[in-house]
């Protein structure tokens, strides 16, 4: 059986990497995803896992390790925050092009300005298209979670593609929640061990990330739009057999909560869905329609399961805790990801863009509770002034 | 012309050659010729290692230059401890 333990999100995603069995570690040290990385440490140290851990001299040397090692067959980890995030950008794609099914944990830290230690999206959003499944937990146990579903997902060999697990820093990754522990048979059951495709190997000599012709270009990444399709499937049989296991079910896509004969929702992903919950049941309390819909995988983008939840709504709030700036609808990218997807259905649900947290500030209740009201004027009125809010300067 | 989706190799994975490739001739691409001096070459074989396109063959006679392939890079002149290898413009050649 597993144990219960109160434990950080960093902690949660160190143990599950340990249940992993990882082979090949790369750190460079950044806050707020480096916790991770001294909770691993220790454990190779204390003899707790039997994995090769490696000191990058950066984190685009972190990358170039973690992509080696994949390709000769070790199951790898790495991870980063912010900047460091930023700077390996030159190397996510040639390991999803090559279909190496390494995980990289990011703790959202904001880019420069601030330089602050705060948490922000945007560190990770920005690598939102290179062919990696990614998405966010919301808590410790979602973070260890999503460790042990996404090298599942990603080592299928339907899939094949590299994972982004991501974690609000601070929110998650620092904070302590209860994080049950599961026990090494379980993940033995849930997830297999991992088989390369195409082992590095000096007995058999071959060419990784050739240089090709053009007429090679299209097939090429056709044959990667395939596998993130693909992904779809399996990220739901991923679901429901960590469900089977480990008796925790998460819905893949979206997670709706108090939205039954909700009018008005807020859309958001990550951590601070926690501080929104705790606002909608209070609103509830006093007998709003009120409700929350938390996206859990953002790659690929579950279109068609996000217009199902948010078609039902007078009007949708979309948080977005990344700066994007100049971007179309003025706010982030959930906005316009959110609007993608309900555009089929014409004008019916009227969509706000908010901006908040940024900087690694929280989104107070009291943020929450001007969104819900503006929300709820819109949804009565169907006229707003603004389509864009940041706040709390302009809410 | 797209090559068709079945066509391209998985990943873009494909063996390694294991002869000269005839695809990919790069001696044209070299406007400097190197030129060993046999008298002070004492067969370390540091260029042998560094050469990036193996383009340095090792045999009992010494060392020679293979410029079929050879691209004029110069690394092996740079890591030359003795200073045995010198770059000679194409130009002063006659083939």
């Amino acid at each position: 059986m597993g144990v219960k333990k109160r434990i950080s999100g960093c902690v949660a995603t160190a143990n599950a990497v340990k249940l992993a069995d990882v082979d090949v570690i790369c750190s460079y040290p950044i806050r707020p995803y480096t916790g991770i990385m001294s909770e691993l440490a220790r454990m190779v140290a204390d003899g707790e896992l039997d994995a090769e851990f490696i000191h990058g001299e950066g984190e685009h040397g972190q990358l170039s390790v973690v992509y080696g090692a994949s390709a000769s067959g070790a199951r790898a980890f790495t991870g980063s925050s912010g900047v460091g995030v930023t700077y390996a950008m030159e190397v996510y794609s040639p390991i999803s092009g090559e279909r190496l099914p390494l995980q990289m944990a990011i703790a959202d830290r904001t880019l420069d300005p601030p330089g602050d230690f705060g948490s922000e999206q945007t560190d990770a959003l920005c690598c939102r298209d290179q062919g990696w499944i990614q998405g966010w937990a919301a808590s410790p146990q979602e973070a260890l979670d999503l460790t042990l579903m996404y090298y599942r997902i990603g080592e299928d060999p339907r899939v094949l593609l590299p994972q982004y697990a991501c974690q609000d820093g601070y929110f998650v990754s620092h904070i302590l929640g209860e994080v049950d522990i599961p026990d090494a048979a379980q993940v033995k059951e849930f997830l297999p061990p991992y088989k390369n495709h195409h082992v590095l190997d000096p007995r058999n000599p071959q060419i990784i990330g050739a240089q090709m012709e053009p007429a090679m270009g299209p097939p090429m990444q056709y044959q990667r739009y395939q596998a993130v399709e693909s992904a779809r499937k399996v990220i739901e049989e991923a679901h429901d057999e960590f469900a089977r296991i480990f008796g925790r079910k998460y819905a893949p896509w979206v997670e709706e909560y108090m939205t039954d004969d909700a009018e008005v929702v807020i859309f958001m992903q990550g951590g601070h869905a926690e501080t929104c919950k705790t606002v909608v049941k209070r609103l509830r309390n006093l007998g709003e329609k009120v409700g929350l819909v938390r996206l859990r995988t953002f790659r690929p983008f579950p279109t068609q399961q996000v217009r199902e939840a948010l078609g039902k709504f007078k009007a949708v709030g979309v948080i977005d805790n990344s700066v994007n700036f100049g971007i179309s609808g003025g706010s982030g990218v959930l906005l316009t990801e959110a609007r993608t997807a309900l555009y089929g259905l014409g004008e019916k649900v009227p969509t706000l863009g908010f901006v908040a947290g940024l900087g690694g500030e929280m989104i107070t209740h009291e943020e929450f509770y001007r969104m819900f009201l503006k929300l709820k004027e819109v949804a009565k009125t169907g006229k707003t002034d603004k389509e864009t809010f940041w706040l709390p300067f302009e809410l | 012309m797209s090559v068709p989706v079945k066509e391209v190799p998985f990943a873009g994975t494909v063996p390694s050659p294991q002869k000269e490739n005839e695809g990919m001739i790069t001696g044209s691409w070299r406007t400097r010729r190197p030129i060993l001096d046999c008298d002070k070459c004492t067969d370390c074989q540091i260029c042998w290692i560094s050469c990036p396109d193996s383009s340095i063959n090792l045999s009992d006679d010494g060392l020679t230059f293979n410029l079929k392939y050879c691209k004029g890079c110069g690394i092996c002149l740079e890591v030359c401890p003795v200073g045995a290898i010198s770059l000679v413009p194409e130009l002063d050649f006659e083939d």
